[in-house]
């Protein structure tokens, strides 16, 4: 019996040799497929093209090209269908598809098929997927004249993407846990003894934890707030991995936490507008962050990706998302009247604009405290 | 025995240097072909993963060891360890016990209902994984009906719950219970084909049924039994759901969490912690089947199909029978009732609050309208069910010949079992990112396409549905094929017209239970399906995302009705032709 054993230990060496070999052998060839992607000729004077007959060259060379593929991480049923369908009734010459997933998901396919010179995609959208395609090198420049409208704070000057919708990050608690004299009205209430245990926030994606540590570190320098984190540990905050914010706020109906923190201010509006147990709360400062577009190296309809980077700022594309909950860049649009008490500027409340590069840029420094004081 | 295995071994000469040499017969060569052609790319994806580092737009950059030590010299790691045996074992015994004392009830005695247990254990398989965990929370969490219960009842309504679903037990029990339809119908296709006669035989001769099923039955299931056990244990060891949704909330750490941790500790793309553990996961599963393969090689003595009679007689419990109908109830009602209820329940709330006297009054149907609304729901359910169906119809005939080569020890089929059990480890979305870059590498357009999900998520069952067959066939005895084949049939023939019908309804159930699960899928299809083509696992994505967890229910509830009615279609079509399961 042992000799049969060992020869089948023998037999697997093989086997590893095999996969060694090979492994070697798709490095090699992916390497060699790795095309370098030149920009796709003329697409930068498309994109970048500002002339008072834009429009009409866009038209024109929509028309052409026929489709146009985004890849975006709106809601489906609620944002980016009647987005392709309002876009689709103003050029109905152009078909629009669409993907969705989360920003992270979209960068890493957008930047394989750019690599592989496979590229679908032309307009990328999702919270951090410009500067992640910054990082990436799969983004590049483009000019629309409906980021006029959006304020100079939420655009980027070098243009590789524009914003398209802002989100405000609040705390949720449940109103029969939560007395509501004791509610927190500040950071430094949420370090109250009574919470201690009863609190939770999202581990595990850059809008969750690592955003909560780094709109404190930007707004009140890293010592005043390194010391507020020491004792915020002593909390013992609970670190909750089982799905998204709205999951987080569903928790806190529930009754499982009395506190939910840094979750979308609006999504405890929208259950209570419903007769649940739950409210949300701005602390000051609140962070806000920007969902941006991109438009994608290398694409097959630069002027149907054009023609749709403009519908998505013009009016009729914010009223759309504003109407699906989302808060919309363009200050003309309003957003829907339940949920303009969390908008910072109106409720009156400090804002710090947490923006895409600066999100990139601490969240793994953000991670590093994360995992020190609160793991 | 040795003259058994010298039968078997017949084709294998070994040299004056102890090597080997093995005449593989072309078949065995083009089905090992045929799987490498499948498993490689991902297989090489995940070790070159574990030993490169990745810049931020997917590329690979200089070759590293460090994600290997990160492995082992994390600060948690002998923790996580721990928990990990606890949690893999753990819940691999509770499966065990509950499918196999399910089986038992179902295969071999006369309990009432007993015929409809494989349609409703087959119905919690439809419904996709994370929902169920959910359902699980809802029931077992702070302010749910469990909870209450125990606190009506010992009248204590203290600061924390009587029952602390966030914790290793709280995960074994809801991994250990998701699991339990898979034991079942694994044991129940060993035990199908497992003659009885011994059974009987112990029974006449004075022994209790403790001592029969110990000494008899146990026995003879035993392969079959320590495959499974192989199968689940190796599962909970790959397991990612649980320990995320459960765990973490718990401060609960086990492997697969610690890496999810560090992997999303960057702003970047990083699985390379994660590959460095499934290559670790992927040695120990070869040393596994090594093993179990030399286990194996006693198998003849378990091989209870001859040439006599063949469906296994059924044993009257008398009285007893409507305890073991009260038994297999109560499983039912553990796997399946209990979260599906609590789904229904959820689902047809504004918002979940527990299970109160107010929440009792406020009854909607506006989830069901949210979800049936015109838009992806509708539209993804054709796509989603085809690619089950050619997920499964794919599978199920590749793996039912591997099985047979590989239990009938045909040199070289060996192979085909490790092969085909490699899948098994991957995480899903490492298998995901692997196949992304395959797909969108290639030279023909299957980039984006349905027919690509099914090529990855044919991979992913594969392991699923070489067990259920290997269970079929290795009950199957070689005296049958022997008197074919001395009737002059040829290998084919003899596979098509002697293997095949002796298994047939083995595989028509394997087929259903490939198809549930490849059905349910969401991590796999997401990355890969292009843009505009609608599946069901986007729209759970999109609700996982957005939903509240009164839609979530919703929808989980709308895919096991939609689950059912493809279920017990099936079931009758192969009633039909004749095939039982």
């Amino acid at each position: 019996m042992k000799t049969r054993a060992r020869l089948d230990c023998l037999r697997t060496l093989p086997l590893i040799a095999w996969i060694v070999a090979a492994d070697v052998l798709l490095a090699s060839g992916l390497q060699s497929l790795r095309v370098n992607v030149a920009l796709a000729q003329g697409a930068d004077q498309i994109l970048l093209y500002s002339g008072p007959d834009r429009e009409q060259r866009l038209i024109e060379g929509a028309r052409k090209e026929g489709q146009v593929v985004i890849y975006a991480a709106l809601i489906q049923n609620q944002a980016m269908r009647p987005i392709a369908d309002g876009f689709a009734k103003k050029y109905p010459f152009v078909r629009i598809t669409t993907w969705r997933a989360d920003s992270e998901d979209i960068v890493q396919k957008a930047a394989a098929e750019v690599r592989a010179n496979n590229v679908v995609a032309d307009v990328i959208e999702g919270t951090g997927a410009g500067e992640q395609g910054v990082a990436a090198g799969i983004v590049q420049p483009f000019f629309s004249p409906a980021v006029a409208a959006v304020p100079e704070m939420y655009r980027n000057p070098s243009r590789l993407w524009a914003p398209t919708r802002l989100s405000y990050y609040g705390i949720a608690y449940n109103t029969k846990l939560v007395p509501a004299d004791a509610v927190p009205k500040s950071y430094e209430d949420l370090l109250d003894p009574r919470w201690k245990g009863k609190m939770a926030w999202r581990i595990g994606s850059s809008t969750g934890t690592a955003l909560f540590l780094t709109n404190l570190r930007l707004a009140w320098g890293e010592e005043k707030a390194q010391a507020y984190f020491d004792k915020l540990k002593e909390q013992k905050i609970v670190n909750f991995g089982a799905g998204s914010a709205r999951t987080l706020v569903d928790r806190v109906i529930a009754g499982e936490y009395a506190i939910a923190l840094n979750i979308f201010a609006h999504h405890p509006l929208i259950s209570k507008a419903k007769g649940a147990p739950v409210d949300s709360r701005l602390l000051p400062p609140v962070a806000s962050t920007a969902a941006t577009m991109s438009i994608v190296k290398g694409l097959h309809h630069p002027h149907a990706a054009m023609l749709l980077a403009d519908y998505i700022l013009s009016k009729e594309g914010q009223s759309i998302l504003a109407r699906a909950e989302y808060f919309p860049v363009d200050p003309a649009v309003a957003p829907l009247p339940a949920l303009t008490s969390v908008v910072p500027r109106i409720a009156g409340v400090e804002e710090n604009f947490v923006g895409p590069d600066q999100l990139l840029r601490y969240t793994d420094s953000s991670e590093d405290i994360f995992q020190k004081l609160f793991r | 025995m040795s003259a058994a295995i010298a039968g078997g071994e017949s084709s294998i000469q070994v040299d004056a240097g102890g090597r080997a040499h093995a005449r593989i017969s072309p078949l065995v060569a083009l089905l090992a072909a045929i799987l490498l052609v499948l498993i490689l790319p991902p297989t090489l994806f995940l070790i070159h993963t574990s030993v490169h580092t990745m810049r931020p737009d997917g590329s690979f950059g200089p070759f590293t060891l460090q994600y290997y030590a990160q492995l082992f010299t994390s600060p948690y790691f002998a923790v996580s360890l721990r928990n990990t045996v606890v949690y893999a074992i753990g819940s691999a015994v509770l499966a065990i016990m509950l499918g196999l004392a399910q089986a038992l009830i179902v295969e071999r005695t006369n309990a009432p209902l007993r015929s409809s247990a494989v349609l409703l254990a087959i119905l919690s398989l439809g419904i996709p994984h994370v929902l169920y965990v959910v359902a699980w929370l809802l029931l077992l969490g702070r302010t749910g009906p469990v909870n209450a219960l125990i606190e009506h009842i010992s009248g204590a309504a203290g600061e924390l719950p009587a029952f602390d679903v966030y914790s290793l037990w709280g995960m074994i029990l809801i991994e250990g219970i998701g699991f339990v339809p898979l034991t079942f119908l694994l044991m129940a296709a060993v035990l199908r084909a497992t003659d009885s006669s011994f059974e009987e035989a112990a029974l006449m001769s004075g022994a209790g049924p403790l001592a029969t099923f110990r000494a008899i039955t146990l026995r003879m299931g035993l392969p079959g039994l320590l495959a499974l056990l192989l199968l689940v244990v190796i599962r909970g060891f790959e397991s990612f759901e649980v320990p995320a949704l459960v765990g973490l909330a718990g401060n609960v750490s086990v492997l697969t969490s610690d890496i999810y941790q560090s992997s999303h500790n960057s702003s970047t793309p990083n699985y390379g912690e994660s590959g460095a553990y499934s290559v670790c996961l992927l040695g120990l599963v070869v040393l596994l089947l090594i093993w179990h393969h030399w286990l194996l090689r006693r198998a003849r003595r378990f091989q209870t199909i001859t040439g006599k009679g063949y469906r296994p007689r059924i044993l009257d419990l008398g009285r007893g029978r409507f305890a073991a109908t009260a038994l297999l109830l109560a499983i039912f009602a553990l796997v399946t009732a209990l979260p599906v209820g609590m789904l229904v329940f959820a689902s047809l709330q504004p918002f979940y609050e527990g299970l109160t006297a107010d929440s009792l009054r406020r009854f909607t149907l506006d989830n069901y309208a949210t979800i049936l609304a015109p838009g992806s729901f509708r539209d993804s359910v054709l796509n989603t069910l085809m690619l089950g169906a050619s997920t499964a119809t794919v599978v199920v005939p590749l793996m039912a010949l591997c099985a047979w080569l590989a239990a009938r020890r045909r040199p070289g089929a060996w192979l085909l079992d490790q092969i085909a059990t490699a899948p098994l480890i991957f995480p899903a979305i490492v298998m995901s990112v692997a196949f992304l870059q395959v797909f969108v590498n290639l030279p023909v357009p299957l980039y984006g396409t349905l027919l690509s999900v099914v090529i990855a998520s044919t991979v992913r069952f594969l392991p699923y549905g070489m067990r259920y067959a290997y269970a079929g066939v290795l009950q199957i005895h070689e005296d049958l094929e022997d008197a074919a084949r001395t009737a002059g049939a040829g290998a084919g023939y003899v596979f098509v017209r002697v293997v095949l019908p002796l298994i047939s309804a083995a595989l028509a159930s394997c087929w259903l239970f490939v198809f549930l699960l490849a059905a349910q899928n969401v991590a796999l299809p997401l990355m890969l399906v292009g843009p505009g083509t609608e599946i069901m696992a986007v729209n759970l994505f999109d609700l996982w995302q957005n939903g509240q967890v009164t839609e979530l229910a919703a929808m989980g509830v709308l895919w096991v009705a939609l689950m059912l009615v493809v279920s017990a279609c099936f079931h009758f079509t192969a009633r039909r032709y004749g095939l039982r399961f």
